[in-house]
């Protein structure tokens, strides 16, 4: 597999390192404005934390036009003034571009096929787009593997209350439900894990699929989870990073991003069909307050696309839905813009009905996650609205109510759900 | 006198009686293979029925939409039921076509010669058919879920304008396959939409432009740029 992936330049270079101990991972495509900063972290980090273990920081680039590569290349650390001294060893750095189909999900092959080579104990990868990474991310994010034998380290971040709400929503609380983990961050983008599970990452036929593309993250998360890989989350504080295309189409995100979980749910489904309840996830890291920005949201605006929804899409959600839910929906979309709420029941009932019709591919899998658009923006406008003026700890309250209405109503799930042989993914 | 006799009488009786027994014969034929097709259709009716529920083809359907567009037009029966069906008749068909020319009368001849020739283009316009209503389904959902979540208030408008498109030229493919006016279909559907850009344009350029424009507005113009962008990050 080595010999598909890694460039004859790339394996000399390896040979010549010799064994590594650490490894991080930087994907990057057209990030020349922050992946400067994020290698200095990563130096920082590893020559702070881990001045004894040999370290090498791979930038995993997907032919950026912008000198990505080059900034890698030339980016250097003021040790002097990060009061940095007496490290056994320099950390190295390598760029290399990825092949395979364009996305996360290559580039991060190629980083676990680079842990293979030089033989890694602890990886972490990081987002190249970020703003906010301190050198201590790389200790929260390596430590638990290295000295507490840890195989999945998943980030956890103070976020606003309207930050992440498809994580809020779905995805958090459907994977807790469905494996029994309490990982807040499932598709955080910041990760730590051993090098046994970098080779069983490796080792999936997965690389021609979407998760090569764009479902990389909840890929390594389900995975580890499903498969009794020892799991925890490490406290990084407030996450920060480049705005992603502000164009970027919500139905498309949801697409990918629920469409994935949904996906994952077939190739799990004896993982999951026979878990009831969740178990937290050990949590390290200091949980320090931050500052967090506002962010304006319109509520009008996310009701009027819910109550378009249900009257237009109502053709497909008859498809998709039991008749109860519909009607339910339609009483919601009735409701006066400033009293508008969409029960938690009523929401998780209409996420499993999906996830149902999804696995019956009741209709086009994509129209299906698609259609889900209208309903998600439903429930963003409920929750905002219910939130408008609570604090963050009676946020996470609120959401952990969901997450028990999605733990709750699973056994409606499981019956449902018919048994057949799971695919791989 | 014998020879008048035989002449006359017995040879026109010997004729007509070898022209009956002739007949009746093609016609038992004809019998025996429509009651063999009758038997054959229906054991093959059942054959495909069995085999495609096990390849769980209705499934299938469903998802493609081809049950969807079956029940549409009445039959409320799995799409695997139908393909039974359909196999049956033509088996049942071939047999009477078969049966017809057993008769060896130049008029059935001909007919069943002329059915043949036909069949392919018959095959191929069904074949359009049902690609064109299954493309019209998919292009109609797809714009209905586009445009609604673009917050576009004529959505439904959309999806059908898409779905009468493509079935229109479904249409227009599948009659000029069968050659029915062939002629006449393609100049009418030039003319139409010819005269609709025409239409269109006009309704621009003079006498309604206010109307047109209000239409569109009304139709297609979005709502009031709201007063907050959102700035959600919603993963």
């Amino acid at each position: 597999m080595s010999e598909e992936i890694l460039k004859e330049r790339v394996k000399t270079e390896l040979s010549d390192m010799g064994p590594v101990d650490i490894l991080v991972g930087i994907p990057s495509y057209n990030n020349a404005a922050t992946i400067g900063h994020v290698v200095q972290a990563a130096q920082a980090g590893l020559l702070r934390y881990f001045p004894n273990q040999r370290a090498l920081i791979v930038n995993s680039d997907g032919g950026s036009k912008d000198g990505t590569p080059d900034v890698v290349e030339k980016s250097r650390l003021d040790t002097q003034a990060l009061l940095i001294s007496h490290t056994l060893h320099a950390v190295n750095r390598l760029t290399t571009p990825y092949h395979g189909i364009p996305g996360k999900g290559s580039a991060f092959r190629t980083i676990f096929q680079i842990a293979a080579e030089v033989g890694a104990r602890a990886c972490a990868v990081v987002d190249s787009d970020l703003r906010s990474i301190t050198p201590e991310w790389f200790d929260l994010l390596l430590r638990p593997v290295l000295d507490r034998n840890f195989d999945y380290v998943a980030p956890y971040y103070k976020r606003h209350k309207y930050d992440g709400t498809i994580t809020n929503s779905i995805v958090y609380p459907l994977t807790r439900a469905l494996y029994g983990r309490r990982l807040r961050q499932p598709i955080g983008g910041e990760f730590g894990f051993s090098g046994r599970l970098a080779l069983h990452f490796l080792a999936r036929d997965v690389w021609t699929t979407d998760v090569a593309r764009y479902g990389i993250d909840i890929w390594m998360t389900t995975t580890a989870i499903a498969e009794n890989f020892r799991v925890c989350q490490s406290y990084l504080g407030a996450k920060i990073h480049d705005a992603k295309d502000p164009g970027a189409d919500l139905s498309a995100m949801l697409t990918q991003v629920v469409g994935s979980v949904f996906s994952l749910m077939e190739t799990y489904q004896d993982a999951w069909r026979n878990v009831l309840g969740s178990l937290p996830a050990p949590l390290f890291g200091f949980p320090f307050e931050v500052g967090l920005e506002p962010l304006p949201i319109n509520i009008p605006r996310m009701v009027a696309s819910f109550v378009q929804g249900c009257r237009d899409l109502r053709p497909v959600y008859e498809q998709i839905l039991s008749p109860t839910l519909v009607s339910q929906l339609a009483s919601c979309a009735a409701q006066p813009t400033e009293s508008f709420c969409l029960p938690d029941e009523l929401w998780v009932a209409v996420i499993y009905e999906y996830a149902l019709a999804y696995r019956h591919h009741v209709i086009d899998r994509e129209h299906l996650v698609k259609s889900l658009t209208p309903l998600y923006l439903g429930w963003v406008a409920s929750f905002a609205r219910l939130t408008e003026n609570e604090s963050a700890l009676q946020v996470d309250e609120r959401i952990e109510r969901l997450c028990m209405v999605y733990e709750q109503l699973k056994s409606y799930l499981i019956t449902r759900w018919p048994l057949g042989t799971p695919k791989e993914r | 006198m014998d020879t008048f006799w035989e002449e006359t009488i017995f040879q026109p009786l010997q004729e007509l009686g070898r022209q009956a027994v002739a007949s009746l014969s093609s016609l038992l034929g004809m019998v025996i293979l429509i009651f063999l097709g009758l038997g054959v259709g229906w054991l093959a009716k059942e054959l495909v029925c069995r085999a495609l529920r096990l390849l769980r083809f209705d499934r299938l359907c469903d998802t493609l939409g081809v049950s969807q567009e079956i029940e549409r037009l009445g039959i409320v029966r799995p799409c695997s039921y139908v393909a039974g069906q359909v196999v049956q008749g033509m088996i049942i068909l071939t047999a009477l076509l078969a049966g017809l020319n057993a008769m060896r009368s130049p008029w059935t001849q001909n007919l069943v010669e002329r059915f043949f020739v036909y069949v392919p283009h018959l095959l191929a316009a069904l074949v359009i058919l049902v690609v064109g209503a299954l493309v019209s389904r998919f292009l109609g959902r797809s714009v209905l879920i586009a445009a609604v979540n673009a917050r576009m208030p004529s959505a439904r408008l959309l999806s059908a304008l898409a779905r009468i498109f493509v079935m229109t030229l479904a249409v227009v493919a599948t009659l000029d396959e069968l050659g029915i006016g062939r002629t006449t279909i393609i100049v009418t559907f030039a003319i139409l939409f010819g005269g609709l850009v025409t239409a269109g344009a006009i309704a621009f350029g003079l006498g309604a432009r206010d109307l047109a424009r209000d239409l569109l507005n009304s139709q297609f113009r979005p709502g009031p740029k709201p007063e907050v962008e959102d700035t959600l990050r919603h993963l």
